[in-house]
């Protein structure tokens, strides 16, 4: 058998020939890697933007997920905390998945309240998820917060407020829940899917029961504000506008 | 540099290399929670990207560097023409994942950029002892006599 010099004859031809396998193996790789990754995009009809139990299929993903990706898109995410831990005020919100007040919250004011306060780390929001409207609540409650294992938990919420059903008419679907994962860059669907029934779940539905209880929240949308570190208080809003906030927001950061 | 020393560096490295491979595979397998100073080792891991062809990217990476610690052991050319292609191929899609971490996944995971810093020595020794390899023969053979003559 000849030597790999003999058969490439020359130092430049061996290096080219180096070269060219260096970027097959590169452009495999690239490949296989985008090919694996990708996923196809519901056209918006409007059979799928109503928000009907029909389930998308793998792969697919939904309505919003290029404005939940800019909203929070840099902003450090740690389970269910949004924002700079070291942030100087802290903001909870307990909320349903399937309350629509909880939605209007989430598309009204939240984005003004990310790029004013949270984006600069002035405040830090956390999630207090509570199920307790309907079988469906719990279901998005648990895929919610198996994505917070991700460090994914407010996208994974942005999209489901944005592709929200009616209650309790089973819109919380496996297909739903998947394509709202895939429409999330960083998100891996599947240990997300499994990871809903773990300890860890289950742990965090008792610690945020245990919470709304002591701190008797009834109602969804409930607020609590306060310096990152001392005993948070009630925010009364009069609306879901972010103006409604900026007060106590800015009071407590004075 | 002589060829014995730059095989030993080579051994070394993708030793480091795949040590670093081989806890990304162990955290994935058993759940275990990665160390993580830049906070986003978990998202990247977890992320569709850490996948190619449904492989894990630290399980392909961790055989890369043993194929390279391989190719480190033998004084053939064909084996420092391989290690050659399999550090320069895996540096460059490496530099893909940094694109990726950065602009599609918003996380930076601190053991895929050490890593890639050690693909990076790698690539530059690897291609030492490549040059180093081809070039001894040709040398020693006519060139030099026809420079001399030029």
């Amino acid at each position: 058998m000849r030597s790999v010099r003999g058969l490439l004859g020359s130092r430049a031809a061996l290096f080219a020939a180096v070269g060219i396998a260096a970027v097959g193996i590169a452009v495999g790789l690239i490949v296989a890697s985008v090919v694996g990754s990708g996923g196809k995009k519901v056209a918006p009809t409007p059979e799928t933007s109503i928000s009907s139990p029909t389930s998308p299929a793998p792969g697919d993903t939904v309505n919003g997920a290029a404005a939940t990706k800019a909203l929070f898109r840099g902003i450090p995410q740690r389970l269910n905390v949004l924002g700079n831990p070291k942030a100087p005020v802290t903001m909870i919100e307990f909320a349903d998945l399937q309350c629509p007040f909880c939605r209007d919250f989430a598309l009204d004011a939240l984005p003004a309240i990310v790029r004013d306060y949270v984006r600069p780390g002035k405040i830090k929001l956390v999630f207090a998820g509570i199920a307790f409207i309907g079988p469906d609540s719990e279901t998005a409650l648990r895929a919610t917060y198996a994505a917070g294992l991700q460090d994914s938990l407010w996208n994974f919420l942005d999209l489901l407020y944005r592709n929200q059903g009616a209650e309790n008419s089973g819109w919380v679907t496996e297909g739903l829940l998947r394509a709202v994962g895939n429409s999330i860059a960083g998100l891996d669907v599947d240990p997300l899917l499994a990871a809903r029934q773990t300890a860890e779940v289950d742990n965090a539905l008792l610690a945020t029961n245990r919470q709304a209880t002591s701190a008797h929240v009834n109602a969804t949308p409930t607020f609590f504000a306060g310096r990152t570190g001392a005993t948070l208080q009630r925010i009364s809003v009069s609306d879901l506008r972010p103006q409604a906030f900026r007060p106590t927001l800015d009071a407590l950061l004075q | 540099m002589s060829e014995r020393t730059l095989r030993a560096a080579i051994a070394v490295l993708a030793l480091a290399g795949a040590a670093v491979a081989a806890y990304l595979v162990y955290a994935r397998y058993t759940g275990t929670r990665l160390a993580c100073t830049t906070g986003g080792c978990k998202t990247v891991q977890h992320s569709k990207y850490a996948k190619a062809a449904g492989i894990p990217i630290a399980v392909l990476g961790l055989s890369a560097y043993l194929a390279v610690f391989t190719t480190a052991l033998s004084a053939r050319l064909e084996a420092a023409a391989l290690g050659a292609a399999i550090v320069l191929g895996g540096l460059a899609f490496g530099i893909y994942l940094i694109v990726i971490q950065v602009a599609v996944i918003d996380a930076i995971c601190q053991w895929c950029l050490a890593s890639d810093g050690i693909l990076a020595v790698l690539a530059v020794v690897s291609a030492q002892r490549l040059r180093r390899a081809a070039g001894i023969p040709q040398d020693t053979s006519a060139r030099p006599l026809m420079a001399e003559k030029g």
